[in-house]
């Protein structure tokens, strides 16, 4: 029995994409604190604007992520959610769920919180929403004990990583995604759970240049697939797909009439680099002027497939625009070897080279791209120890102020400003 | 040994991580862990993918809320045992993926899911619009200048056709940020729809001692535009609190977020703004940041008329004029964006020029430009 | 010389009980020891929090310390 009259959320059970206040007050039913959910949020319909309060000193001992504090502004309305917490599960990489884990996640928050959740939050976490203080140790207890299952990251931490399903159900994928984010999830337990920066960092893993996790624009520390030989043509099936007998990009354009397939114009001619032709009825790509856009194996993908050389290109300081503007991640190394056999070890190494730089001199609530920004690429590199490359720019400087160093000029800055008097006269 | 309150240290487990992603897989996908050869999409929301073992994998994609309810999520499982030998996944963009090992499976599960209502949508593959990613809104953020939850679901039913079918020149990518934090991170999307503040903060100095660190709060102004100030109470206390130069204020909350007595919500100073052109694929072109195309629409809750109109307007303009493969931005660019707002029929206003940092990569510096109506 | 990690703590809960302050940044505890590297300062503090003499202060997005008992919580603001 509805707790609230609810007639403007009521509005939103109407049309035909799943309606999340028709589920709330299913869930309702048997968590009342959801009647308390649906009153608040009504209120926020009614008046515009939010009824949330933030923060404070709540998670679980010794942790200082994977919990954030969240009351209601109206408590005495809405008892139910006065405190109601969020609290953040690590997901399972690539968020492939058994349905016995998934159930009992479910019968856990049935017991300990609000029965209301977010598949996924942002980052990628499994979201459990809304909670009281109380509950959060037994809670905690229960998932570590129960479900061999950890809590994610929040506030001043490395935030749970996330990586796209690559080898898991993708042909593109040019490194194992799903063991670089298990592992180094793993190895970076510590900063997950207690604050460890200046603010928070992210690592994202996409097998490709397609990059599904988004991880280009949101990843302090972003791993995007790649490879350095050759694409695989099978001429056989480019000519299949010229005949028109195999659907472009695996049929994506299937409910609209484009017309024949016309692989000069529909590949060819997308090309960004021109570095394909035909010649005699075969597809020929001048590797060495490919930059991997993948747009010729998006829309070929049974004739043409990634090299067997494989990947990742580097790229840091990503970041949403909170404060100085958003940033894409800057490309930092063209080509690593990604490998779980020696726990990725070169990674591994860059990422604490960035962590020791950026706490040092990374100022409060400064994410990593911003500290690259203020200081500069060329001091990145230095302390990165990697070489500059023309890769690492769009183009060069257009404005001639290089910031010399003493050393690097002949005879150093040291002069005597008497000898030049003798031979200049003022 | 269950949970003792009384010591509730005792056989702590901490720093464990989260359980191992192979014990989730259905056999289909651990037997052809990387041996996948291609992909095929067999009608919106059903794809096979391919292994050189011959193996096949089907898999039908179904919108979700995202906010869902822990009997939805029994009831996805309850799908999956059925069909799915136990096993479902979510994609980054919140759709569920049942997966299933043979061609003949497809159809009951199908069959099944259009059975329970309009509560699992099969599409959000392809060439149209997939599911919103989104942020909290209004059911549990504490900064947000707009809901999530309720605009997205308003939008979806707009262009739920989009959704199950395949008919535009390339995906397009729809997110929603209820506020200037973007911890949706819509800033590289196709259609980004922005929650924005408008007034400045104000200054609650009868709480401001009890939970400020006021330092904390004059670093947090990205502009300098918040300075120590005294007030008097009305107690006739002198109290040390801050004071904001509003003529400097950016709006982003940055303030609030760091001292609880610096609100700036408002329901008529909050809205929303939409931004188009982004992109994160490298494909083709380089990723892409959305531009501001309209600074301002009112919250008009519950179901956001003109947002939905103009998030419409927009994707109908682009289905129309675009090429094939061509994303909105590319799009945008390639008829330049002064043709863009003609396209959609979209005032362009001066809040569309930049005055921020890096502002003038943006101002045009040639003499090259198409003359549209908006040249008098 | 870098201090042991015992001084190390004892110099960082110094801080923290007598910063004008009561939230601190891990930032501040640099100066509690020049020559220790943050890293390790960031390990001690956090281990003053396992110890129960520190606690962990979050905006969510921020995360901040505070002597057990100093910092402004939301409860203790008569929610």
């Amino acid at each position: 029995m509805a707790k609230h009259a609810t007639p403007l959320l009521d509005e939103l059970e109407k049309g035909p994409w799943p309606s999340f206040v028709t589920d709330l007050k299913r869930q309702a039913e048997k968590s009342p604190q959801c009647w308390d959910i649906l009153g608040q949020m009504e209120l926020s319909y009614k008046d515009r604007i939010t009824h949330w309060k933030h923060g404070g000193i709540v998670g679980v001992f010794g942790y200082g992520g994977g919990i954030v504090g969240r009351y209601s502004d109206s408590p005495d309305k809405f008892p139910g959610v006065a405190h109601f917490h969020t609290v953040r599960l690590n997901q399972p990489s690539s968020k492939f769920y058994r349905t016995d884990m998934l159930r009992k996640v479910c019968d856990i928050w049935e017991k300990r919180g609000s029965g209301m959740t977010n598949f996924h939050g942002s980052t990628g976490d499994l979201v459990l929403l809304g909670t009281t203080t109380d509950q959060l140790e037994p809670l905690f207890y229960q998932m570590t004990h129960e479900l061999n299952w950890d809590l994610g990251g929040s506030g001043s931490n490395l935030r749970t990583p996330s990586c796209c399903l690559g080898k898991a159900r993708c042909e593109y994928a040019c490194y194992d995604t799903q063991a670089a984010c298990y592992g180094l999830t793993m190895k970076y337990q510590d900063e997950i759970h207690r604050p460890a920066f200046p603010y928070k960092f992210k690592f994202k893993f996409s097998g490709c240049p397609n990059d599904c996790v988004a991880s280009i624009a949101r990843s302090d520390l972003s791993v995007i697939g790649t490879w350095r030989d050759d694409i695989r043509i099978d001429q056989a099936m480019v000519k299949k797909y010229m005949a028109g007998e195999i659907p472009a990009e695996g049929n994506a354009h299937g409910s609209r009439n484009w017309g024949k397939f016309d692989i000069q114009k529909e590949v060819i001619n997308l090309c960004p680099t021109g570095c394909m032709s035909l010649d005699g009825g075969a597809l020929k790509i001048d590797n060495a002027n490919c930059t991997r856009c993948m747009h010729c194996i998006n829309v070929m993908p049974r004739a043409l497939r990634p090299g067997t050389d494989t990947g990742a290109t580097i790229l840091c300081g990503a970041k949403a625009p909170i404060l100085e503007g958003a940033q894409f991640a800057t490309m930092i190394i063209p080509f690593m070897k990604i490998d779980p056999e020696n726990e990725f070890e070169e990674l591994v190494e860059l990422i604490e080279k960035i962590w020791d730089w950026w706490m040092e001199v990374g100022k409060n609530r400064e994410r990593v791209g911003e500290t690259m920004q203020r200081l500069g690429l060329p001091t990145f590199l230095e302390v990165m120890e990697l070489d500059p490359l023309p890769q690492h720019v769009k183009e060069p400087r257009s404005n001639p102020y290089v910031f010399w160093k003493e050393e690097e000029v002949e005879g150093g800055w040291e002069r005597n400003v008497k000898e030049f008097r003798k031979r200049h006269n003022m | 040994m269950a949970y003792d309150p009384n010591n509730p240290m005792a056989d702590r487990i901490t720093d464990i991580g989260p359980p191992h992603y192979e014990q989730m897989f259905p056999p289909v996908i651990k037997n052809n862990y990387g041996k996948w050869l291609y992909h095929e999409i067999l009608q919106p929301g059903v794809l096979v993918h391919v292994s050189e073992t011959g193996d096949e994998c089907y898999t039908v994609r179904v919108g979700s809320a995202r906010l869902i309810s822990i009997e939805h999520v029994r009831e996805l499982c309850d799908i999956a045992d059925k069909h799915c030998g136990g096993y479902l996944r979510f994609t980054t963009r919140n759709n569920v993926e049942f997966m299933v090992d043979s061609k003949a499976k497809v159809k009951p599960l199908l069959d099944d899911l259009a059975s329970r209502g309009n509560k699992f949508p099969v599409g959000g593959t392809g060439a149209g619009v997939t599911n919103i990613v989104h942020t909290q809104g209004w059911v549990h953020c504490h900064t947000p200048a707009t809901d999530a939850s309720g605009v997205v679901k308003a939008v979806m039913d707009e262009l739920f056709e989009y959704f199950t079918s395949m008919s535009l020149p390339a995906q397009v990518r729809i997110a929603l940020a209820c506020c200037l934090n973007m911890c949706g991170a819509v800033h590289a999307s196709d259609i980004a729809i922005l929650g924005i503040h408008r007034k400045p903060p104000m200054i609650d100095h009868d709480t401001i001692t009890g939970v400020c660190e006021l330092p904390l709060a004059i670093a947090a102004c990205p502009l300098g535009a918040i300075k120590p100030a005294k007030a008097t109470l009305a107690n006739g206390d002198e109290i040390k609190t801050v004071s904001v130069n509003a003529e400097r204020c950016m709006f982003c909350g940055n303030c609030y977020t760091m001292c609880p007595s610096m609100p700036l919500a408002d329901p008529e100073g909050d809205g929303i703004a939409i931004l188009v052109g982004g992109k994160v694929s490298n494909s083709k072109s380089a990723p892409k940041f959305s531009k501001l195309v309209i600074p301002y629409l009112p919250n008009h809750p519950p179901r956001w008329p003109e947002v939905v109109q103009s998030v419409k307007k927009i994707l109908v303009a682009y289905a129309k004029n675009a090429n094939k493969y061509e994303r909105l931005g590319e799009w945008a660019e390639r008829i330049g964006w002064e043709k863009f707002f003609e396209a959609c029929d979209i005032p362009f206003t001066i809040k569309s020029i930049d005055d921020y940092r890096l502002a003038y990569n943006t101002w045009r510096t040639t003499t090259q430009f198409k003359f549209t109506s908006h040249v008098k | 010389m870098a201090l042991s990690k015992d001084e190390l703590k004892a110099a960082i809960l110094k801080k923290a009980m007598e910063s004008p302050k009561p939230q601190l940044y891990v930032k501040d505890f640099y100066a509690c020891d020049p020559d220790t590297k943050p890293r390790d300062i960031k390990k001690a503090a956090n281990e003053l929090v396992t110890d129960g003499k520190m606690v962990f202060w979050s905006s969510g997005s921020t995360t901040m310390y505070a002597a057990k008992g100093r910092a402004k919580d939301e409860s203790a603001r008569g929610v």
